[in-house]
């Protein structure tokens, strides 16, 4: 395998549930078996018994292929006191990681897909916004994201006009900043991380680092699944399953200003696994 | 079975199936279809895939004259352009967006599609009107078999279900599926069509076994 | 009434659109079945030995199996929703809350499988669900030649309710609904009823609201 995306970090497991049994999965078409070796410790092993490395950072088990020519990304709010961690749990897909991700920084399909929560019609005019490539940290950011809301989230009552960042510093996870109702001025941090199995399944492992003292926990958990409950059906639809990367198979407008950077950059990069490179 | 050298129509669905402001996929030999029909009752095959970011647009729905993709409700005219963009109201979509429709006429309850021009229209069934459509997991020479008789020379299945006669169109999806609509006479009783779609269920029972043995040889 | 729920639940779900549509209210506990495992914690086993929800409390009544839940909650609210009352319709009803569980253990479990990686034979799981699916087609096939759209009549009653999440989730088991017309329409006459909720995976029929009109700048 000669596709540079071997070399990246991916989520294979969430801490707090793994237990010295562990768990046998699949990273990008390996079976790989993950397992608790003590309290902090973690390993991750190829069915050859080759041991990889190994990352526990923002709840979950990080593990590679190849050799991970950079650390894991960081995500500096994750350690800023009194965020509340969210696991969300694994959720499986029949689709490709990059459609996963792709699907997580679109807005325009709120009204549709998460009637009365994330968006509404007529409210579905997805206004100017800002997307670079960011060649310091090499990362796709869209920012100047707005978007009305009729219910922004577990303790938001009534609607608003939401701001959000997006952030893609991994071909399979991204960062959602997203304006925080009982602290204005701060972002709460909803991410998704997402597990290559093939080029064409996925386990999805939602997080989030939350400015919230008055939900409950479960709550936190259930809104997050519902929204990405709701798109799973969509991500099972798509055809083809795969992410085409050249142009000409899809048509984007502007609203889709972060997925043509997505693209562009996975292209760029040769990150090519789950994506349909030739059209048909 | 259908469609073959005299009829280049598909049977794809049955008009009923398909009530007017829905959507339903259907199959065609050349590709999968989101059959809908409009407010006002005209009929539409489109391609079942977004331009826009490929979606299934037989998830959709039907509002007025136009289907809507569920997932950013781009919607789309009889014709196939695109009208509309929620995310940009404003844009007047460009004629290149397009879902790409084929033809559609529906004769005696059934609809048929066709991708180019014909000049003979949908066979008639003498009398016989469709009952319900099913899915059989087995190829048509096993639906053949287990029905006891061979499609005529204009693609039909006669033969006897439940003591009655009843017609059989029947349409090829993959080597090992078969979609079958079954007709009965116009005139049967509720207790008759009752007793053919009940041997239609025995029916799909004997062809997938047919098929599950010859596997097995 | 307190109902112990479960956002990605269909059983939950059965409960929370019946009262829905009855205008029943109910207080939500929220149990963190996934990925907490809380419905097997000492406190809610004490409530329901078996481990399984939702449960749901009203003073002093603990119910643990959803058709009951339906049951009470349409016995209290909404008898209609248990049907006329005449001898074959209550059997009937009867027969679809059992047939219910069959979707549970069936198309459920394939969607337990599929989308929350529980350990199941998957295989299996889905060709006892397909089996299920085309008892309830060829059922609804005959109830439109009666002219009826509902499990046991023109009307709604628990039994659609029971078994109406397990079938609209079914791809969520990777089991495709495409190949049956009548459960469509059926389906589509639950989500069309008036104070229908969705859960995950079951879209909004946005057709039921007009296209928003044009905003002039
Ligand atoms: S995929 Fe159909 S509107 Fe976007
Ligand atoms: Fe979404």
């Amino acid at each position: 395998m000669s596709d540079p995306m071997i070399d990246e970090w991916y989520p294979v497991a969430l801490f707090s549930k793994l237990d010295a049994a562990g768990r046998d999965t699949l990273l990008m078409g390996h079976p790989i078996h993950v397992a608790r070796t003590g309290s902090e410790r973690v390993a991750a092993t190829e069915a050859d018994g080759r041991s990889l490395p190994v990352r526990i950072r923002y709840g979950h088990v990080w593990t590679s292929l190849g050799e991970p020519k950079k650390e894991l990304f960081d995500i500096p709010e994750a350690d800023e006191p009194g965020r509340r961690l969210v696991d969300v749990g694994v959720v499986r897909v029949r689709c490709s990681p990059l459609r996963a991700v792709e699907n997580f920084l679109d807005i325009a399909h709120f009204p549709f897909v998460h009637t009365d929560i994330l968006g509404a019609e007529p409210h579905t005019e997805v206004e100017k916004y800002d997307v670079e490539i960011r060649e310091k940290e090499d990362e796709v950011w869209a920012t100047k994201v707005k978007f009305f809301q009729p219910q922004a989230a577990k303790s938001a009552a009534g609607g608003i006009t939401t701001d959000y960042m997006y952030r893609v510093p991994a071909p399979t996870c991204s960062v959602l900043y997203k304006t925080c109702p009982p602290r204005p001025g701060e972002w709460d941090v909803i991410t998704l991380f997402v597990q290559p199995l093939t080029e064409e399944l996925c386990d999805v492992w939602p997080w989030m680092a939350l400015y919230d003292d008055e939900a409950d926990m479960t709550d936190l958990i259930h809104f997050q699944q519902m929204i990405f409950l709701q798109d799973r059906s969509i991500l099972e639809n798509q055809i083809p399953r795969r992410l085409p990367l050249d142009p000409g198979m899809e048509i984007p407008t502007r609203a889709d200003m972060t997925s043509v950077a997505y693209r562009r950059w996975l292209k760029r990069h040769n990150y090519t696994y789950g994506a349909q490179l030739v059209a048909q | 079975m259908f469609p073959n050298n005299w009829c280049k129509w598909t049977p794809v669905a049955l008009s009923a199936d398909v009530p007017a402001g829905t959507v339903i996929p259907a199959w065609t030999p050349t590709g999968d279809v989101a059959l809908w029909r409009s407010q006002s009752g005209q009929l539409s095959a489109s391609s079942d895939r977004c331009p826009h970011r490929g979606m299934r647009l037989s998830h959709g729905f039907v509002r007025g004259e136009a289907l809507a993709c569920i997932y950013h409700g781009w919607s789309y005219g009889r014709d196939g352009a695109c009208l509309r963009i929620p995310a940009h109201p404003d844009l007047q979509p460009p004629a290149s967006i397009n879902t790409r429709n084929q033809i559609t006429t529906e004769r005696e309850g059934i609809v048929w599609v066709v991708n180019e021009a014909q000049d003979e229209p949908p066979p008639s069934f003498d009398g016989y009107w469709p009952l319900r459509s099913m899915t059989f997991q087995a190829s048509i020479a096993a639906l053949e078999a287990a029905a006891g008789a061979k499609a005529d020379i204009s693609g039909l299945i006669r033969c006897t279900l439940g003591g009655e006669t009843a017609f059989l169109l029947a349409v090829t999806k993959g080597e090992a599926e078969t979609i079958v609509h079954v007709l009965a006479d116009k005139n049967a009783s509720l207790a008759q069509r009752i007793a053919i779609s009940q041997a239609g269920e025995q029916l799909r029972r004997d062809a997938e076994s047919a098929d599950a043995l010859e596997g097995a040889n | 009434m307190k109902l112990y729920d479960y956002i990605l639940s269909p059983s939950c779900y059965k409960v929370r659109l019946l009262a829905a549509l009855t205008g029943t209210q109910l207080t939500l506990r929220p149990v963190d079945f996934h990925p907490g495992g809380e419905h097997l914690s000492p406190a809610l086993l004490a409530l329901n030995p078996a481990g399984s929800i939702p449960i749901l409390e009203d003073g002093e009544l603990v119910l643990t199996e959803s058709s009951a839940m339906l049951v009470y909650i349409a016995a209290k609210a909404a008898p209609e929703w248990l049907g006329s009352g005449d001898p074959a319709e209550s059997a009937q009803i009867q027969q679809w809350l059992s047939f219910s569980h069959r979707l549970t253990a069936s198309l459920g479990g394939a969607r337990l499988v599929e989308m929350l990686l529980r350990p199941g034979d998957l295989a299996a799981l889905q060709a006892s669900g397909v089996k299920a699916l085309r008892e309830l087609e060829a059922a609804l096939a005959v109830q439109r030649m009666k002219g009826d759209i509902f499990l046991t009549g023109s009307k709604p009653t628990v039994a659609d309710i029971a078994c109406f999440p397990y079938v609209a989730l079914a791809p969520d088991g990777s089991i495709a609904l495409d190949p049956y017309p009548s459960i469509r329409l059926w389906l589509r006459a639950v989500r069309a009823l008036d104070g229908f909720i969705e859960m995950p995976g079951i879209h909004r029929l946005h057709e039921l609201k007009p296209e928003p009109a044009k905003e002039t700048a």
